[in-house]
């Protein structure tokens, strides 16, 4: 295994059986897999359907998981991102969750506002976003993929992810704060 | 320690956020000395500091337990794996067996049954029909 691949030993493992190795990669991985999905498709459930197919396919390639170009967690994130993708081109426009719909009327400036309602409001601000803008902030803050992994990913230079990081910020700001961009 | 002036520093700032561990590595150093030495970074990483921070407000639900152990089920264990590859051998020596069985098959029906002798099997001698005739009559 690649040793600049913090998985790739993990990984071996797994693909001879080892159920410990199992539930440690499950550990490691599915709360990432769940968040990529949510931050992406903005529905927990259908988060879950895809963190699930992604280790699916997890078991059937670790034994065959030999170390290439990609880290293993990069390969992960491909096969989650590309399941998003398709679910979002399935509902033909970008149709966001009721849940989400709905335009946060307190700022978040308001020193009461709960940690809870904050997380909300920066939640509906993100599926608000154009959604390449949002992909790579997601894959950049949320993910903490490096620029160059992040670029690849989403089939774009890395000149290009910065110009959506910065107009997704600046768009996400403007949201939050009832400005206009 | 690559070029850094205000405008990359700003591009920089406006894309990756506030924290340098999020710059990218090549620019890193360039990027921290140049908010050390020149005043005008200051203002942009504050900036930039209160978009990080409404940034990192949103949380996401963890996994759901059910969700953990239904995936952890589905791992390859030594038992399943085990399975798998005596699966494989089974079906591969069945397939030989059918396969062997065909061959014996075939071999018994030769000499069973020899080529009647109304088959016409092709032959050099044999001519080719002739249209020619219904040719004409077209």
């Amino acid at each position: 295994m690649s040793l600049d691949d913090p998985d790739g030993e993990l990984v071996r493992r797994v693909g001879e059986g080892d159920v410990h190795a199992a539930e440690a990669l499950v550990a490691r991985k599915l709360p990432r897999m769940t968040a990529l999905a949510h931050r992406l498709l903005g529905d927990r459930t259908e988060a879950e359907d895809v963190a699930q197919e992604v280790f699916l396919r997890v078991w059937k390639s670790a034994a065959s998981w030999r170390p290439g170009a990609a880290r293993f967690d990069t390969w992960m994130h491909r096969v989650a991102f590309n399941l998003c993708t398709d679910r979002l081109r399935k509902r033909r426009e970008v149709a966001l969750p009721e849940t989400w719909d709905a335009p946060d009327p307190a700022p978040l400036a308001d020193a009461e506002i709960s940690a809870e309602q904050q997380s909300d409001a920066v939640g509906r601000a993100l599926a608000e976003l154009a959604p390449r803008q949002r992909e790579a902030i997601v894959l950049t803050y949320y993910q903490e993929l490096p620029n160059r992994e992040a670029a690849a990913l989403m089939g774009i230079g890395v000149d290009a992810l910065e110009s959506l990081l910065a107009r997704g910020r600046r768009a996400l700001k403007a949201r939050l704060e009832g400005a206009d961009e | 320690m690559s070029e850094m002036d205000l405008n990359r520093f700003e591009t920089l700032v406006a894309a990756y956020g506030a924290t340098p561990s999020r710059w990218p590595e090549e620019e890193r150093a360039a990027a921290e000395a140049f908010a050390r030495a020149d005043r005008r970074a200051t203002a942009l990483l504050s900036e930039a500091d209160t978009i990080d921070t409404l940034l990192f407000a949103h949380k996401v639900a963890e996994p759901s337990r059910t969700l953990r152990t239904m995936v952890i089920e589905g791992a390859p264990t030594k038992r399943r794996l085990k399975g798998r590859a005596k699966l494989w051998w089974t079906g591969l020596g069945l397939a030989l067996a059918g396969a062997s069985g065909m061959l014996a098959g075939s071999a018994a029906t030769a000499a069973l049954e020899p080529i009647s002798a109304n088959v016409q099997l092709y032959s050099p001698d044999v001519p080719a029909l002739d249209y020619s005739a219904e040719e004409n009559a077209l």
